[in-house]
């Protein structure tokens, strides 16, 4: 049977009074009446009941719901030397922006950006954490550059910064890191520039599985590619990505994949049953049991109702795989 | 129509009394009577503010809006509105589901576009989000296509705009701000607009803001519509060298102050901005606007905003002899 894990983000805030917690705290900071560390302190409340549903759903890895990220981007870029953070953008086609990072000089690594959160988390959680790093080519490639003004040299400066912190993530003791590169649905002709980062990244990643996550579309084009690069698993949106599906089922895969089938773009809920019996058609093609089911992307998109049934419905759907193999 | 006249994009801030009375009414401890006396009230001030600061197109400002989508939304048979998601930072809104077959039981914005234009000499937009965004900004659990979706809406707010035009609105604008969302996409945007604007009188704006324009801009004169609002203060210059090169067929309404940011731009700061677009383009084609909806701004910093960008306006019109 087949894992379950997710893609990132987890929404933050929920309908209910109770679930609002962090957006009042962060309303009451932006006014002064609030500090950083109530802040802090009340995102890591949000942080241990996103572990807790997901594990109650029965996610096998889990993440922290990227819970502290103003954004995709911003996120890393800000605890890099020789960035600074401009104005909104749009990521990607969704209707939600990023702070987007100007690079003004030399790119370098200061200190771990995501290790304090992920102990955080990993103590707080029952089941294994991923941890989550935005890829350097996806982030050279939504920056403003005005130091380089060339992608490849920016995004070959990142990843030598980035791979700094998958040794922290990896010394803190994460087993699982995912490093997370959506700009492959957009610009497959980024493939060879991903290969070259990515090589930095695993270099340091020691014996943690390393997850290449693409989203936000297919890529189809580049599937056998993909499975060549150094990771150890690799995540495909086939939601967006449909064209995909279909290139697993003719090339195969030696490497275990992570499967977004629920969609995480739309509400609408899957059958488990009909779900369930279309990847068990990847059953020849793929070993299942040593992949992931996933939603399409990461979760934040979603109401957080919707999110704990969409969970639901990964949970069942992985039942019924492992149930008929 | 005359040199650089000036206008908004549609939405103010909600004064502190509106705000505190919505939050009151969603928790059912106001009668809706009572808010709609409020968002009236609120109305009326908002037209009152425009003319005293002398702008030539008014708005109704979308007191009686929480989010853009939303507001259709909740207006259309065949939609429903989810729980809250995220947009950014700590800005969250109700998405819109459609969970059935759409229908527009009634007209949706003609009774505050009438409340506000029997308020005014001067003519207050029409004011439609746009089919692609109704679109893209929604849940589909009913159509399963994008385009149906989109031109399901489509059908909807061409009835919409008509009813608005009936009821006296000389202009209409339809807010597209997914237009860049998919560039892909870009000729369904083209026709589920064309859709909502075919066979008007009125005079028809298309609104989009923080695009990717270089991918948008070989579509911008195959945009159905007359006018074209772009966000211009917070995107790049290259733009303008885009616009140099290939010359813009349609009015422009060029946006002057950033609505993203708390600080009040420098008169000579607007000077300049207006003088950069003069460059480009015909001043009776020119309209000038904030770059967006004004109503993540507080009140004072939205009228601030406001009053700087008229003064500078009259100052190029004066430098210019422009009537």
């Amino acid at each position: 049977m087949p894992q379950t894990t997710v893609v990132g983000t987890y929404p933050r805030i929920g309908d209910s009074h109770d679930e609002q917690g962090l957006r009042r705290t962060i309303a009451r900071f932006d006014k002064g009446q609030a500090s950083e560390a109530d802040v802090e302190a009340a995102e890591r409340e949000v942080v241990t009941a996103v572990l807790a549903e997901q594990s109650a759903a029965g996610v096998d890895l889990v993440t922290d719901g990227q819970v502290s990220w103003y954004d995709s981007q911003s996120h890393i870029a800000r605890g890099l030397e020789g960035v600074q953070i401009g104005g909104l953008v749009r990521y990607f086609d969704t209707n939600t922006y990023y702070r987007q990072p100007i690079v003004t000089g030399a790119v370098a690594w200061k200190q771990p950006i995501l290790v304090d959160e992920w102990r955080f988390a990993q103590e707080s959680s029952r089941v294994p954490v991923k941890a989550v790093l935005t890829g350097p080519v996806t982030l050279a490639s939504l920056a403003l550059d005005q130091h380089y003004h060339k992608k490849r040299t920016l995004a070959l400066g990142l990843a030598e910064a980035l791979a700094e912190e998958v040794a922290a993530l990896r010394s803190a003791g994460a087993k699982h890191i995912q490093v997370d590169e959506p700009i492959l649905t957009r610009s497959p002709e980024d493939l060879s520039l991903v290969s070259d980062t990515l090589e930095s990244l695993a270099s340091r990643k020691g014996s943690a599985e390393l997850t290449l996550a693409t989203y936000f579309g297919d890529v189809a084009k580049i599937f056998r590619d993909l499975l060549e690069l150094p990771a150890d698993v690799l995540g495909l949106d086939l939601v967006q990505g449909p064209k995909t599906w279909a290139h697993i089922a003719k090339h195969g895969s030696e490497k275990p994949l992570a499967l977004g089938v629920v969609d995480a773009r739309n509400t609408k809920l899957e059958d488990p049953k009909a779900l369930a019996s279309r990847v068990r058609e990847l059953g020849g093609h793929v070993d299942l049991g040593r992949s992931y089911l996933s939603p399409s992307n990461g979760l934040e998109f979603l109401p957080r109702e919707r999110v704990r049934q969409k969970l639901a419905v990964l949970v069942e759907t992985a039942r019924r795989v492992g149930g008929a193999a | 129509m005359s040199a650089l006249q000036t206008t908004t994009v549609g939405s103010f801030p909600k004064p502190d009394y509106l705000t505190k009375a919505r939050a009151k009414a969603s928790k059912g401890e106001m009668r809706p009577a009572e808010l709609r006396r409020l968002e009236e009230r609120a109305t009326t001030e908002w037209i009152r503010f425009q003319e005293e600061v002398g702008l030539d197109i008014l708005v109704d400002g979308e007191q009686y809006r929480g989010d853009m989508a939303t507001y259709f939304a909740e207006n259309l048979e065949g939609m429903e509105v989810s729980g809250l998601v995220r947009s950014y930072g700590n800005r969250y809104y109700k998405k819109p589901v459609i969970v059935g077959e759409l229908r527009r039981a009634q007209p949706i914005s003609v009774g505050w576009f009438r409340f506000a234009q029997a308020r005014t000499e001067k003519p207050v937009k029409g004011m439609i989000t746009g089919p692609y965004t109704m679109m893209d900004w929604s849940f589909d659990e009913h159509y399963g296509s994008r385009e149906e979706a989109a031109l399901a809406f489509a059908r909807l707010l061409h009835e919409e705009a008509r009813d608005l035009e009936a009821a006296g609105a000389t202009i209409i604008q339809v807010d597209e701000p997914a237009l860049s969302a998919r560039s892909d996409e870009l000729p369904l945007v083209v026709k589920s607009v064309g859709a909502v604007t075919k066979g008007l009188d009125a005079k028809t704006i298309l609104h989009t803001c923080y695009g990717n324009y270089e991918d948008i801009y070989p579509y911008f004169n195959r945009l159905p519509v007359d006018q074209i609002d772009l966000e211009m203060s917070n995107s790049s210059l290259d733009l303008l060298a885009r616009f140099r090169r290939d010359p813009l067929k349609k009015e422009i309404a060029f946006g002057v102050v950033d609505v993203h940011s708390h600080v009040i731009e420098k008169k000579a700061q607007v000077v300049e901005r207006i003088e950069k677009a003069l460059s480009l383009f015909d001043p009776q084609k020119l309209v000038i606007d904030p770059d967006c909806g004004l109503k993540t701004r507080t009140v004072e910093e939205a009228k601030s905003k406001l009053e700087v960008m008229v003064e500078a306006t009259r100052a190029v019109k004066a430098e210019h002899g422009l009537a």
